[in-house]
């Protein structure tokens, strides 16, 4: 089954200097995809220029036309963690464009998955500004382009922060199902499980948040026993995925305890959630420890082609299965659920 | 009258201008002071070369002080996340959300990463955003 790599973007561009969300992330992406010797299974595909209207659909025109010329007059910090350099919006244009060229060749092919691999990351990101080292929502520009064509999209975001931007862009649109676990307490700060959705999509919105020290069981439990009967329900055409590999229990910016296997896993359980083959699309998010990035994109990928991959054990018993449950309780208690 | 004054601050010279309106405030109308510092990705991570939160905490301690505001009013916070999201799930119950105009590391002349414009969309109690003054 082939795998479709659009990009690489963000290799050699769009440099902080002495920052965690640097270039050579993607190297270590593209070295883990490398490590599986896919051979003519790997195709690659350039990014597409994202037009304004598709910019638009998720973010206001003050936003992007004050990002373009900051950027251009050079750039510099938009907050303490976020920076914007003179080729940041050409890199963040790339990276948008490289999530709409990887759902042009699936819908061309038919089969296989995708994988963009690009930076910035995009997921914190909201409609009118940019924060927490995102500056043009990647995965929210491809979907939103799924959903003008007649789609429904689930967004699936494993990335260790909760993906503020996407929750909110997609907050009243009934035709996006947005679903995330993450670390809690951590930045941003959103992701409760009574944030469901607006009035024009109510449910629409899965949170699970979930303790440090929580294992890869944890993280299946949290989509097998809350989000999976709502995904049934909302019956996606298509899979997007906000592939943060920062929940990885090596990654310096958060305290998950997952190892490589464990994507693997998650990447099995995104096949799993889509109707057929060449509808699931995974978006780099975070993943700030390169050699754990470089194996869990090995073990991801090969999880997505269901090939036999692995380079550490998965992990489970850590703390959290109490929370999972009591998230799916809350959930449902804001939603006026009673059994 | 106002009896919870919630107040950002990020060791900026703006916030430190918000603390010392919020504090005068808090004296004025006998208020407690809950104080909120979010903390963002890099300084989680131990990375953040923003002043240490030892100093923000110190420098919280003596503009209190300097408004004459009873310690016993003044409750401070330490919170994982983005400053404005933080604000607003601390600003629950509250009278008044105070703000400084620009945070630290954000960029002047332009509305790219302003904690106050995206409060001042957001909020749902009274929001003062305190200009800082010249330096």
């Amino acid at each position: 089954m082939p795998l479709i790599v659009a990009g690489p973007v963000g290799q050699d561009a769009h440099d902080g200097g002495p920052h965690p969300e640097r270039p050579a992330r993607v190297n270590a992406v593209m070295d883990g995809i490398g490590d599986l010797r896919l051979g003519t299974d790997l195709v690659q595909v350039a990014p597409v220029r994202p037009t304004g209207e598709q910019l638009r659909r998720v973010h206001t025109p003050v936003y992007l036309d004050e990002l373009e010329l900051f950027a251009h007059h050079g750039g510099g910090s938009l907050d303490p963690d976020t920076f914007v350099t003179d080729d940041s919006w050409e890199t963040a244009m790339q990276a948008a464009g490289a999530g709409l060229a990887a759902l042009d060749a699936l819908a061309e092919r038919g089969d296989g998955s995708a994988f963009v691999v690009a930076r910035p990351p995009g997921h914190h990101a909201e409609r009118e500004r940019g924060m927490g080292f995102c500056l043009v929502n990647s995965i929210a520009v491809s979907a939103a382009e799924l959903v003008a064509r007649g789609n429904r999209v689930l967004v699936l975001d494993w990335d260790v922060h909760h993906g503020n931007g996407t929750q909110s862009i997609f907050w009243d649109d009934p035709d996006v199902l947005y679903v995330s676990t993450h670390q809690w307490p951590l930045y941003p700060g959103t992701g409760r499980p009574d944030e469901t959705g607006g009035a024009d999509a109510p449910g629409s919105t899965v949170n699970v948040p979930l303790p440090p020290g929580a294992t890869g069981d944890v993280v299946r439990a949290a989509l097998d026993e809350v989000a999976a009967p709502v995904v049934s329900a909302f019956a996606p055409d298509w899979v997007l995925v906000s592939c943060g590999f920062d929940a990885h229990r090596a990654d310096p910016l958060a305290e998950l305890a997952l190892s490589s296997a464990d994507f693997g896993a998650l990447a099995e359980v995104a096949v799993g959630l889509a109707p057929a083959s060449g509808r699931v699309v995974l978006f780099l998010e975070g993943g700030y420890d390169l050699p754990a990035v470089r194996r869990s994109a090995a073990a991801t990928v090969a999880g997505l082609l269901g090939d036999p991959y692995r380079s550490e054990e998965p992990t489970m018993g850590g703390p959290g299965l109490d929370v999972v449950r009591a998230a799916g309780v809350l959930r449902e208690r804001s939603l006026g659920v009673t059994r | 009258m106002t009896r919870r004054v919630v107040v950002g601050v990020d060791g900026s010279s703006a916030a430190t201008a918000a603390l010392r309106w919020a504090a005068g405030e808090a004296v004025a109308t006998g208020a407690q002071l809950v104080v909120v510092h979010a903390v963002g990705l890099l300084e989680h991570a131990g990375l953040a070369t923003a002043p240490a939160q030892e100093a923000r905490e110190d420098v919280v301690r003596r503009v209190v002080e300097e408004a004459g505001l009873d310690a016993t009013r003044l409750d401070w916070r330490v919170v994982d996340g983005e400053p404005c999201a933080a604000l607003l799930r601390q600003a629950g119950g509250a009278d008044l959300v105070v703000v400084g105009t620009r945070g630290a590391g954000a960029h002047s002349g332009t509305l790219l990463g302003s904690t106050s414009l995206a409060l001042a969309e957001h909020a749902v109690v009274p929001l003062v955003i305190v200009p800082s003054s010249p330096d």
